[in-house]
């Protein structure tokens, strides 16, 4: 017996469990995005392709599509150059940088659920702080205007601390000699900044970048405590419309057929980032 | 290393034998039980939870040996049927009677999930209920369930201000928009009409009660007829309400229940569409509307006749019970008419049995009451299909839409015409 057959072996019982966990579960769905299955009233036939024919006609998913991809783009980005300044400023030696640094951790460390719940009361129109503040009356969640908008900006609140933790520790192994040499040639502070630490940053914001483009995507708990996909679905994303179709109407089929959609997004997604990635550090 | 490929292989073996054991030992320790115990699933039950309680120990000392044990769901409707649907589809046998929303019975029904009781209900029985919460809990001529309480949709107004500036109740929508510009160009800081405009349930039977009053329908011969000529014109005045007549305020569009009955309980406006529990929050010592309040039919469209959703709850019986006999009785005993009196009497719960509307304790102490049997007696069941609540999930982001200006009420009825056409299509 080899080396590499005991190898092989010990690896068998990991694989059989990937396989029981994901690759099964995966078909399964696969293969009930080819019915129409309602399971409680025990109505099930083949239909083929039929809910992916539907799927191109219905509305309600090329809305929860493009505010899928809105929330994604704006919060992705809007995550990255805060968390980024963020990063930046703890990455300095300055008085009680533990404490600050324990501080701006706190958003990311309240469950998403009490984040949530605590933000649609700020938000409120006649209760909420954010109008006393403002001296507004704007109907942040009511509002096709803002909710979604609302939602993006809460999302940017909780998980920028998530991403300046990340970037922090990408920053604190470039070595200082680098920026230290270079202002010896004579760069001001944007010229190290672009030239020196932005592109050994790199992997670490590829890195960064996939975490929370994924997670975006496929956002569910807060946006559905937040406002439950309303008003007129301007909030409902991918995620929320294919939970309300699987678990609250139980139609198994099309809820698949949304599921398959969603995994074949994120697989997409996934393919370029890693392409990017490994251009990146070749 | 191979030992302990081997030890986790032996564990993995030994785990379902491991879980079977403890499920058999679940099992003995109920049935080592002799009394009959009997779980009843509800929403919040509204005011001091221990009249209900008191209710429940009456039962059992009629009834002995049936102890009652009751566990109260979330408060979301929407959530308490996910919780239904998922654990009768599982023939979760841990609970005998649930409370049901009038828009479940059909589904439920359809499903197989709730016990055939219509021996309980003869005809004769059956007469004495309100016709429209009796045809909710009949599905295909069999009963399912027996209304508990029921609801439907009033028209609250400011007796006190309509009078000073001596105008009566509307008839008509039009008359309620004309009354309410009237009013409050004269009272500033007042609200002219408030209802229920979220993205949810209660959405849709505000709508509807505008599509009935114009005669329009959602269902036809179970086939969609929702994008016709009166709901269309019945959902523009919707929208016309909050931009062009301007007596509705943009925050109904968030609004469910509580907060316009907030609004509207501080003074804060002249109409408001609800269900009539707010009437007894208003007549409450130190409320600041208090003998103000004003209770009538909704308006209706010129020519049409006025209609009121009818919402409230049913009790059933869990098809998977252990103890179906025990559960009857509990259900026979909370939609009687002595329980019924009391729920009325102490919690505000409008009783299903028309006799009680005449009953001389509930009328001296709610008067209003008296009004509100004719309105219960029109009181229409939403679309009565087992694919209601996959219809409803349609409307109400349509509905949304077209109050939120971002389709006209023309293209959101054709959208949802068409998702429902597809829905329906599942019994091809």
């Amino acid at each position: 017996m080899t080396n590499r057959d005991s190898g092989q072996r010990f690896v068998t019982p990991a694989l059989l469990l990937l396989a029981l966990v994901t690759v099964y579960p995966v078909l399964s769905v696969l293969y009930l995005s080819l019915h129409r299955k309602l399971l409680i009233f025990d109505i099930s036939r083949f239909v083929g392709l039929e809910n992916y024919l539907f799927l191109v006609r219905d509305d309600r998913f090329w809305n929860a599509l493009g505010n899928t991809a809105y929330f994604t783009l704006f919060s992705v980005v809007l995550e990255l150059v805060l968390g980024l300044s963020i990063a930046m400023l703890l990455h300095r030696e300055f008085r009680f940088k533990g404490f600050v640094r324990a501080v701006v951790l706190i958003p990311w460390a309240i469950p998403t659920v009490v984040s949530a719940k605590m933000w649609e009361w700020m938000y409120n129109t006649d209760f909420g702080i954010l109008n006393y503040l403002l001296g507004a009356e704007v109907n942040w969640l009511g509002s096709p205007l803002w909710a979604l908008n609302a939602a993006v900006f809460m999302d940017v609140w909780k998980t920028t601390p998530f991403v300046a933790i990340l970037l922090m520790a990408g920053l604190q192994v470039i070595p200082r000699e680098l920026s230290q040499a270079a202002r010896i040639d004579g760069a001001g502070s944007w010229d190290v900044f672009r030239k020196v630490t932005l592109p050994l940053l790199k992997p670490v914001i590829l890195v960064v970048l996939i975490f929370r483009t994924l997670d975006a995507f496929r956002v569910f708990d807060s946006v559905y405590v937040l406002t439950g996909g309303g008003p007129a679905n301007t909030t409902e994303t991918l995620s929320i419309y294919a939970y309300k179709v699987l678990f609250q109407t139980l139609q198994f089929g099309y809820g698949s057929t949304l599921s398959v959609v969603v995994f074949l997004c994120v697989g997409m997604i996934s393919v370029v980032y890693i392409k990017l990635l490994s251009k990146g550090t070749k | 290393m191979a030992r302990g490929a081997i030890g986790t292989g032996v564990f993995l073996l030994l785990l379902p034998l491991l879980i079977l054991g403890c499920a058999q030992g679940e099992k003995q320790d109920t049935g080592a039980s002799e009394r009959v115990r009997l779980v009843f699933k509800h929403g919040r039950i509204a005011g001091d939870p221990r009249l209900f309680h008191q209710l429940l120990r009456d039962f059992e000392q009629q009834n002995p040996g049936i102890t009652v044990v009751d566990e109260t769901l979330p408060s979301s409707t929407d959530e308490q049927h996910q919780f239904y649907i998922i654990n009768l589809e599982g023939s979760s046998a841990d609970f005998d009677v649930l409370s049901m929303d009038v828009i479940w019975i059909p589904e439920f029904a359809r499903a197989g999930w709730l016990r055939d009781i219509s021996h309980l209900m003869p005809l004769q029985e059956r007469g004495k209920f309100f016709p429209g919460p009796m045809q909710a809990v009949t599905y295909r001529d069999r009963v399912y369930a027996i209304p508990w309480y029921t609801d439907a949709g009033v028209l609250f107004y400011r007796k006190d201000i309509l009078k000073k500036h001596g105008f009566s109740p509307p008839k008509t929508w039009q008359e309620l928009v004309a009354t309410a510009r009237a009013v409050i160009d004269k009272e500033p800081g007042l609200y002219g009409f408030i209802w229920q405009g979220k993205q949810y349930e209660g959405l849709i039977c505000n709508v509807l009660e505008y599509f009935w009053s114009n005669g329009g329908e959602v269902l036809k011969n179970e086939l969609p007829v929702i994008n016709s000529p009166e709901n269309i014109e019945a959902l523009r005045f919707m929208r016309d309400l909050l931009v062009t007549y301007s007596i509705t305020p943009p925050l109904v569009t968030t609004a469910i229940e509580e907060p316009t009955r907030h609004i509207f309980g501080n003074g804060r406006a002249l109409f408001m569409r609800n269900w009539p529990y707010a009437w007894n929050i208003f007549e409450q010592e130190g409320s600041p509307v208090r003998g103000r309040v004003g209770v009538a039919p909704l308006p209706s469209f010129p020519g049409k006749t006025s209609a009121s959703t009818l919402g409230g709850w049913q009790l059933g019986v869990n098809r998977y019970s252990r103890n179906p006999e025990a559960a009857e009785k509990l259900i026979l005993f909370l939609t009687s008419p002595t329980v019924q009196k009391t729920l009325a009497r102490t919690i505000g719960y409008k009783p299903t049995r028309t006799s009680l509307y005449r009953d001389q304790d509930l009328v001296r102490e709610q008067p209003f009451i008296t009004g509100l049997h004719d309105i219960f007696m029109q009181a229409r069941p939403r679309p009565v299909s087992p694919y209601y609540m996959m219809i409803t999930q349609v409307m109400q982001p349509e509905f949304s839409a077209a109050l939120a200006g971002i389709k006209t009420p023309e293209e959101a009825l054709n959208a949802a015409q068409k998702q429902i056409e597809h829905i329906l299509g599942v019994e091809r």
